[in-house]
């Protein structure tokens, strides 16, 4: 199935140069498994960061030249839906879950589900051809190791889970000779609203975990019975909530 | 300075109250703060709280040892009592905080997975709690959960909105969509995190509003949140639509809100016509890493039968865990080893079968929120550490617990 697999502007937190976002390299590592000849799409001012993209899988990219710093949603959808109508049209869109060097709100793929009417899904660890034509079967990434195996109808968007198998490996000459396609955008002018008021970021320290005594040593046992101790420990952790027992 | 003059009778008519066919006078209610301003305390009120129990009817039962209500005594005294207006049962010390008119509305939105509220629920609601209590004050929090949990009211929700647990998140997305043109509130927060990422963003496009994404520094005049890859920052007031990052906002610790239920969620949440199947594939915790997983079952040099032990974790559906001498000596593998030089466990509960407790090992366990401790050495630190402590050879608690796990099964 035709797989397109959409690469941001990232940028490197230290140095600010563009860079391939991991997410992204791995989803293109998920796309290769449906398709033997994955497309790249890039909307930004060049492939300089992007093209990395191919020496990691793809096997070819479309760049959409747009100045630096402008919403890259227009031309996005525009593309899209132009090639959704096309003879051969994508039946997978892939995207990491949110930018890395712009806004970084990960809202990109929701409008774009938006605005091409694309069901929507997030967190994909895993990807799988269903058994009807068209159909997709979705590893949803869940808390504590759960999985959610959702069936969706193509085309459709997915975004891709840091849990996903890790990127495959760059091969240099493999990016030499992917194509690369560039292609020029309606400017529209419309630069990213960036909120006023930027300034460099502050590290700020998370919570510590620290776990409250809360039963204040007052559970305290000495020598039961080893029956007495079994229940005692079952207790604990059903009435915390922890596991529930016999219950399948 | 004048002060008004009492008007003795006046005030006795007030506190008139017609009981059993006699008239008495109700010396506990008050209806304005004394003239200094300060709260005094109430001596009726604190019998009243303390009352334990009526035998037949006449003669009462007071326990006055404990002075100082905890806050689940509280809150089922408030319940109890319904007619007492359980406000303040002595000063400093109110049982159940009550909004009755809020000014504004904020959403906290939960996942309660399993049935209970997480941490993260907890430092949600938290937040939403800070937002309501901002400026002026006077707003309510309305936790929005598919299911009643226990502990909303002590985590800070005034109301609980029910919405019915949809399918996909596009039909939860569209009932919460619903609920927020319903009650217009000021403020919606979710947690950065899984179903709660994602419907924030579809909230987001169905809405048509911005959404300030992973808070990672949240008060009543501004949220703050990194971009360009956390190269820079910026900071607004806080925004009608967020989502909060994890471990960036306290939970809520005073006094206990009431969480009462309101109508307001749609009945039934509508399905998305692209997604043909949804099925729930549960992890397998001997898989999970120590570091994914919620539950470690975990073994140090007091223990010697190995082969039980990893029964033992299996049959309890924990991931197995080990001090570092266990894995030293060879007996489970090094990816095992809970501690500083082993993982740091983001676990909820903890299981130390004969773990002595050195601080390389509890800096591991810094995270859970409960620890079990089975031990012979009534002074070890791992004892102290624990909110279940045993005091027995863990060589013998183990059988005894596999066979009430069997008994359980059948
Ligand atoms: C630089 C450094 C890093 C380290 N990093 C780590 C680390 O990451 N993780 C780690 O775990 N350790 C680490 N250690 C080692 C740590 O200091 C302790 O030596 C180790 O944790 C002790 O393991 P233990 O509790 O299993 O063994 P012990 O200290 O021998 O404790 C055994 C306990 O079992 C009890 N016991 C004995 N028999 C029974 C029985 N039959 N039933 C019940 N209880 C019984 C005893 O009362 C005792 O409390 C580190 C040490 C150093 C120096």
């Amino acid at each position: 199935m035709k797989t397109v697999v959409l690469l941001s502007d990232a940028r490197n937190p230290v140095s600010g140069r563009a860079q391939l976002s991991r997410l992204e390299a791995q989803a293109i590592g998920l796309a290769a498994e449906l398709d033997e000849s994955p497309q790249g799409l890039h909307v930004g001012p060049g492939e300089e960061g992007v093209s990395a993209g191919l020496g990691h899988g793809l096997c070819g990219l479309d760049v959409i030249e747009a100045p630096e710093g402008e919403d890259p949603l227009p031309a996005l959808a525009a593309f899209l839906a132009t090639s959704l109508k096309s003879d051969e049209p994508p039946a997978l869109v892939l995207c990491g879950r949110r930018g890395e060097g712009g806004l970084d709100t990960g809202l990109v793929p929701y409008l774009l589900a938006e605005a091409l009417g694309l069901p929507i899904l997030a967190d994909a660890v895993a990807l799988r051809p269903g058994e009807a034509s068209d159909t997709l079967v979705v590893d949803q990434a869940m808390a504590k190791g759960a999985r959610r195996r959702v069936t969706i109808r193509l085309p459709a968007i997915v975004t891709v889970h840091p849990l996903a198998p890790p990127p495959l490996p760059f091969a240099f000459g493999r990016m030499r000779r992917g194509e690369i396609r560039r292609h020029a955008a309606d400017v529209s002018e419309v630069p990213v609203d960036v909120d006023a008021g930027e300034r460099p970021h502050r590290a700020r320290p998370k919570l510590m975990r620290t776990a409250g005594t809360a039963s204040g040593g007052a559970n305290l046992h000495v020598g039961p019975d080893p029956e007495e101790a079994a229940r005692l420990i079952l207790a604990y952790l059903e009435d915390n909530g922890i596991r529930r027992y016999g219950q399948g | 300075m004048s002060r008004p003059r009492r008007d003795p009778r006046a005030e006795r008519d007030n506190r008139t109250v017609e009981s059993r066919g006699r008239t008495r006078l109700d010396f506990g209610r008050r209806e304005t703060l004394p003239v200094s301003g300060r709260m005094r305390r109430d001596p009726w009120r604190e019998w009243a709280a303390s009352l334990a129990g009526e035998t037949d009817g006449e003669r009462k039962r007071y326990d006055r040892s404990q002075r100082q209500m905890n806050r689940a005594e509280a809150v089922r005294f408030a319940r109890a009592r319904e007619t007492l207006d359980a406000t303040d049962i002595s000063p400093g010390q109110p049982a159940l905080r009550v909004i009755d008119e809020p000014a504004f509305l904020v959403f906290a939105v939960v996942e309660t997975a399993g049935g209970r509220l997480s941490r993260f629920d907890r430092q949600v609601l938290g937040a939403a709690r800070l937002l309501a209590d901002a400026g002026d004050g006077g707003g309510a929090v309305v936790a929005v959960a598919p299911e009643s949990v226990e502990g909303l009211g002590e985590a800070g929700a005034d109301r609980l909105l029910h919405l019915p647990r949809a399918a996909t998140q596009r039909g939860r997305t569209a009932a919460l969509k619903a609920a927020v043109d319903r009650l217009a509130p000021r403020h919606v927060l979710l947690a950065e995190e899984g179903d709660g990422a994602d419907c924030a963003r579809r909230l987001s496009v169905a809405l048509g509003e911005p959404l300030f994404a992973n808070v990672e520094h949240l008060t009543a005049r501004q949220a703050v949140r990194a971009i360009r890859n956390r190269g820079a920052e910026i900071g607004l007031a806080p925004p009608r639509l967020m989502t909060l990052g994890e471990d960036r906002a306290k939970p809520y610790e005073a006094v206990p809100c009431e969480a009462r239920e309101i109508e307001g969620g749609p009945a039934t949440a509508p399905a998305d016509p692209a997604i043909l199947s949804v099925e729930i594939v549960p992890g397998d915790p001997a898989k999970l890493s120590l570091s994914e997983t919620d539950f470690v079952v975990s073994a140090g040099n007091g223990v010697s039968d190995f082969a039980a032990f990893r029964d033992l974790a299996a049959a309890m559906k924990g991931t197995p865990g080990a001090s570092r001498v266990v894995c030293d000596a060879g007996l489970m593998p090094r990816t095992a080893q809970v501690g500083a030089s082993g993982t740091v466990l983001a676990a909820d509960c903890y299981l130390a079968l004969g773990i002595s407790g050195a601080p390389q090992h509890l800096q591991g366990i810094a995270g859970c929120e409960h620890v079990i401790a089975v031990n012979t050495d009534l002074h070890a630190a791992m004892i102290e550490r624990a909110g279940l402590a045993i005091v027995q050879d863990a060589q013998l608690v183990m059988p005894a617990l596999l066979k009430l796990l069997q008994e359980r099964e059948t």
